[in-house]
Parts: C-alpha cells; sequence; structure tokens
C-alpha cells in the first residue's frame, strides 16, 4: 500500500509533553482537506491527514489508531467507518462528520444532537470544531459505557434465567419447594466457590441428560 | 388519482443496478402520471442515506430491506420510526471470489471448473492454511444491515465455516474491485454492477447469485418516516403506486435493456451498459470469457402472476429480524418487543392496490403465509 499521503500536523503546540488526542482526517481532496486542516491546526489534537479510501483507509486506522476520525458526510467510506465497531480487531472510534455546504438543510443540525455521529455543517470556527469533536469523544464515551452496561444486564438477566430454570427442575425432579430449591444451588455455590450462575449451568447440562 | 399533498418530492437511492425501479418511475413518467415531481438524489453511502432521511434532507429513500428494522431499533444513527411500505425488488446479490484465489483452487483440486453456484466448501483447504499463518481469508461486504451481510454469513454457514474463521471486512462498493485487483480480498458479496464489473476486468469470478442461495428474498423496500407518511398520505400512496408501475414496468424482459441503457447515465450508474444489462437480463457472468450462466431470476422487480410481490409482507420482516438475531445483531430482547407490523406495512401496499387494481379485489391477508 502507498503511504505517502500520510502527512503529520504542523500542530506546534506548548504542551508537548501532553497527550495529545490523535485525530484523523480521512479527505480525498486536497483543497478541502488543507481547508479543514487550516481550522485544525492550533487546536489541542495530532491530526494526521490521508487521502486513502477503502482497504488502504483502514490500514490507516489500524496503524495511526486515532482517538476520532474526521469524514465528509458525501464520503462513500462513510459506512466503512461507521461500521469500524462492528469488525473485532478495531477499537470502536467516534466519528465526526462534516458537510461542505454552506446550508444544506437546517436540519442535519440536528444531527449533531442525536445518534453516536457528530455532525459538522458549513463554515466552522476552530472553537466549534474543537468542542464538537470534544463533544463526538465524549458522547461516544457516555454510549460505549451504556453499552457496557446493557451488556452486563442481559448477562444478570441470563444467570437470573438461569438460575430459575435449575429451581423448576429441581422443584419438579426432587421435590423442593422454590426456597429449598434455592439453598440448594446456593449451598453448592458456597461449597465449591462458585458463581450461582455457573452451577445452575451445571445442574441444567445434568438435566439435558434425562 | 390521489390527491397529493406535496408535489415535489426528494428521492434518495444508492447507483445500483436494482435502482431501476426509481430510475424507471422518474425516466418512464409513472412519478409524473401520479401527479408527483421527483427528484432523484444520487448517495455515496447507507449511512448518509438514512441520517438524510431520519433528519428529513430526503423525503423517502431506496433502502436495503433490513435498513428501516435496523432505523426502528436504533442501530447507529438516530432510533427513527422508518416504515416499508413496499418491496422495489429480490435477489440481485452476487458473491464473487478474486480470479487469483478460484485459480489456485482450481490448482489444488487438480481442475479446470468448478460446477456453479458453488459452495464454500471450495474455501475450506485455503481457509484452514491461512488461518495456521495468522492470515485469513479476507471477505468484504458493504453494510451490516443487509442481506449481502446475510448473505454471505448463509453461504459460509452451509458448509460450516464460522465469521471467526475468516476476515469480514465492511468497505465501500466502488472500492470493492480495485481491492481484490490490489490483493486485499479475496471475496465479496455484493449487488450489481459490481460481480458484472470485477468478472468483466478478470478480477474475479462471480459463482453464487442471491437466487442461489434464498430464491426471492427482498433486497430493497421503499422506506419513508412514519411522520411524514402521516402528514401526506396521500403523497405516499402516489408514490407506492408509480414504483410499482415501474416495477411492473420491469418485467417485461424487452424493457430491461432500456433500464440498463438508463440506469448507464452520468446521472446515475454512470458507468458502462456491458456491466449492467447482464443480470438484468438473467445473465450471470461467471469469469471473463465464459459463456454466462443462466440466472433467470438474478434480477426482480415484479412478476405478473403474484400479486404479493411487491407487498411489504409481515413474515419478510419477521424473517429479516430473525437473521439479525441469528447474527447476533439484536439480542433475544430487541427480537421479541419488535413489531414488525408497524415497520413492513402492507396495510398502505392494499390501500394502493385496491385503487389502481379495484377489479381484482385483493384481500392482502390471504396472502400472507408463514416463512
Amino acid at each position: 500500500m502507498k503511504k505517502n499521503t500520510v502527512s503529520l500536523s504542523k500542530n506546534n503546540h506548548i504542551h508537548e509533553n501532553t497527550t495529545k488526542l490523535r485525530v484523523l482526517l480521512a479527505e480525498n481532496n486536497h483543497v478541502k482537506a488543507k481547508a479543514l486542516m487550516g481550522i485544525l491546526t492550533n487546536t489541542d489534537f495530532d491530526i494526521y491527514h490521508v487521502a486513502h479510501s477503502g482497504v488502504p483507509l483502514l490500514k490507516d486506522v489500524e496503524q495511526l489508531n486515532p482517538d476520532v476520525i474526521i469524514i465528509d458526510i458525501e464520503s462513500p467510506d462513510r459506512d466503512m467507518l461507521e461500521n469500524l465497531n462492528q469488525i473485532s480487531q478495531f477499537a470502536p472510534k467516534p466519528i465526526v462528520v462534516f458537510s461542505e455546504q454552506q446550508n444544506p438543510n437546517p436540519s442535519i443540525n440536528q444531527l449533531v444532537k442525536s445518534g453516536v455521529s457528530a455532525y459538522v455543517v458549513g463554515e466552522v470556527s476552530q472553537e466549534r470544531v474543537k468542542s464538537i469533536i470534544d463533544v463526538a469523544i465524549a458522547r461516544f464515551d457516555v454510549f460505549q459505557s451504556l453499552k457496557q452496561e446493557l451488556a452486563d444486564t442481559k448477562q444478570k438477566l441470563s444467570s437470573q434465567k438461569n438460575i430459575d430454570k435449575a429451581k423448576r427442575w429441581l422443584m419438579e425432579t426432587k421435590q423442593l419447594s422454590e426456597i429449598d430449591a434455592y439453598h440448594f444451588i446456593r449451598k453448592i455455590a458456597m461449597d465449591n466457590s462458585q458463581k450461582m450462575d455457573d452451577v445452575a449451568k451445571n445442574i441444567l447440562s445434568v438435566a439435558s441428560i434425562f | 388519482m390521489f390527491d397529493v399533498e406535496k408535489k415535489n418530492i426528494t428521492l434518495g437511492f444508492m447507483p445500483l443496478t436494482d435502482s431501476a425501479p426509481v430510475v424507471i418511475a422518474h425516466e418512464m413518467g409513472f412519478f409524473k402520471k401520479w401527479g408527483l415531481n421527483v427528484n432523484l438524489a444520487k448517495q455515496n453511502s447507507w449511512a448518509t442515506l438514512r441520517d438524510k432521511l431520519h433528519m428529513g434532507v430526503i423525503d423517502a429513500a431506496q433502502m436495503l430491506a433490513p435498513m428501516p428494522i435496523a432505523s426502528n431499533l436504533g442501530l447507529y444513527g438516530k432510533k427513527s420510526t422508518v416504515i416499508a411500505p413496499l418491496i422495489l425488488s429480490r435477489n440481485g446479490n452476487g458473491i464473487t471470489l478474486s480470479t487469483t484465489l478460484y485459480q489456485k483452487i482450481l490448482s489444488q483440486e487438480n481442475n479446470t471448473e468448478v460446477s456453479m453456484p458453488f459452495s464454500a466448501d471450495i474455501l475450506r483447504n485455503e481457509i484452514d492454511e491461512r488461518k495456521a499463518t495468522d492470515n485469513k481469508l479476507t471477505l468484504a461486504v458493504v453494510f451490516p444491515y443487509s442481506c449481502h451481510y446475510y448473505q454471505l454469513i448463509e453461504w459460509l454457514r452451509r458448509s460450516n465455516i464460522s465469521l471467526s474463521d475468516i476476515n469480514l471486512l465492511f468497505i465501500p462498493p466502488s472500492d470493492m474491485v480495485p481491492s481484490m485487483q490490489s490483493g486485499d480480498l479475496d471475496g465479496f458479496c455484493v449487488g450489481g454492477p459490481w460481480n458484472a464489473k470485477a468478472v468483466r476486468e478478470g478480477v474475479g469470478v462471480t459463482g453464487v447469485t442471491s437466487s442461489d442461495l434464498w430464491q426471492d428474498s427482498p433486497e430493497k423496500v421503499l422506506g419513508l418516516m412514519s411522520d411524514w407518511q402521516l402528514k401526506h398520505p396521500q403523497t405516499t400512496l402516489a408514490l407506492v403506486a408509480a414504483l410499482y408501475e415501474a416495477c411492473q414496468w420491469l418485467e417485461n424482459i424487452p424493457n430491461r435493456f432500456e433500464a440498463a441503457r438508463l440506469l448507464s447515465h452520468v446521472l446515475y450508474l454512470d458507468t458502462n451498459i456491458d456491466v449492467i444489462a447482464p443480470s438484468l437480463l438473467g445473465s450471470c457472468l461467471t469469469f471473463n470469457n465464459a459463456a454466462p450462466r443462466k440466472v433467470s431470476t438474478y434480477n426482480q422487480f415484479s412478476t405478473l402472476d403474484d400479486p404479493a410481490f411487491n407487498m411489504p409482507a409481515h413474515y419478510c420482516g419477521e424473517n429479516i429480524a430473525d437473521l439479525m438475531q441469528e447474527c447476533k445483531q439484536i439480542s433475544a430482547l430487541q427480537r421479541a418487543n419488535l413489531n414488525v407490523t408497524s415497520i413492513y406495512r402492507k396495510d398502505i401496499y392494499q390501500t394502493v392496490m385496491n385503487a389502481i387494481k379495484p377489479s381484482e379485489s385483493y384481500n392482502i391477508n390471504a396472502i400472507e403465509k408463514p416463512s
């Protein structure tokens, strides 16, 4: 693959030692890229511009490991970047989408307030781009933690389900009361330092033999 | 005729062979006939098409059949009540392997050709070999909430190959052929004209079409915001009527070549007719210079004998939701809470049919059948 289009920013901010956020700007049009780089130059970011698309762009993302990616709303690469999160070898990234049109439709502005992507519309000031990127990252982090919470809740729900099923099997086959069945599972768990869920799963796998 | 509330409509579409219904409705005057002045807005990505629809930048869109369901569940983008009152096309996708990989498989098997449609069994050796060297076989699709994705997984699954056996990438359709050429991709599942393009350029071999895998599964639908439909009920009916007539027009094979010619225009696919026409004419290009394979249902837009062909039957939506769950895109809970009847709106379709073909007095509910 070609690597010559990866250009480092001219960002010479004073806080050289602080860890700056890495921003990847994916834009094939050099004029547009230059304009955006101009806006971003003195912000608190390390900016990397790449003019690739498709698989070479994926390789850039892997190699540069940016904290955030900026891309034109009309780029065919949008689907690919948005779906990075579906591909296991890539860590999820917040994506900021910009539109170069001055005022394509005021409702695109509403997109800034929605979803995971942030949208930048028309001519933007340095402060605004910076705050949008900050907001995008913050919102993305919230979204990621919500997703984690949801996964945890689901895990809990499914453990509860296993325990309930195991309880029911014990009640039916061992003629135990519900409370005795529960204590039975808990006792095995305590005796063997296992989770109740794991005990329940073991019971169910035994149950499935019969 | 319907008393349309809004005459000027912007309709988003992706430049693919099966965007034929929207292009034909425009070019052959079906929109005009139903009192609409439609501006066709070509889009570059499904994500942007979806966001523009959610935000009202476009009034309606040709969408991948799973997209309205994904929108209602808020899978990426904003959670939005998108409805689908019409199926625009069925089938239309193909799985293409790189010529390099295909040649290698032939030499391994000591063969001159593999019978088609080929199963993913032919990948078995290569997959095992490449996995061992930590250089997995790389396959690509365009979008996760698409039939391409489910069809690729299904094709692999039938040969006991799971997603963990390969590398899966999502890349734009326009990058499929160049990436295959550069050796970054070993195969892909996409719609036309990209399979034919890979074959014409000698880069790929198309061995399976979606109609070989699942006969007549819904591929593209008309998508609208539910609020928009409530505000413009008559306009919605007119849109469905015009697009339905375009689908019927496309059923006539002599019209298909004309469709290919129109689609090749710079405003639409902006590419050579020799990669658009074959699938429309039921011809699957297999590999360079070989005789094409006959797949008469490669692209399906309507049938004269099945009044439910374009109907967004609830079971169609249910099947897609099941696939989403099987592919772990949604949880069992999301699946259980999903109300497909509010998304796949066959009631709107029925209203249109009763208006344009009253003599046939449809009883759509009788057509609803289990999967």
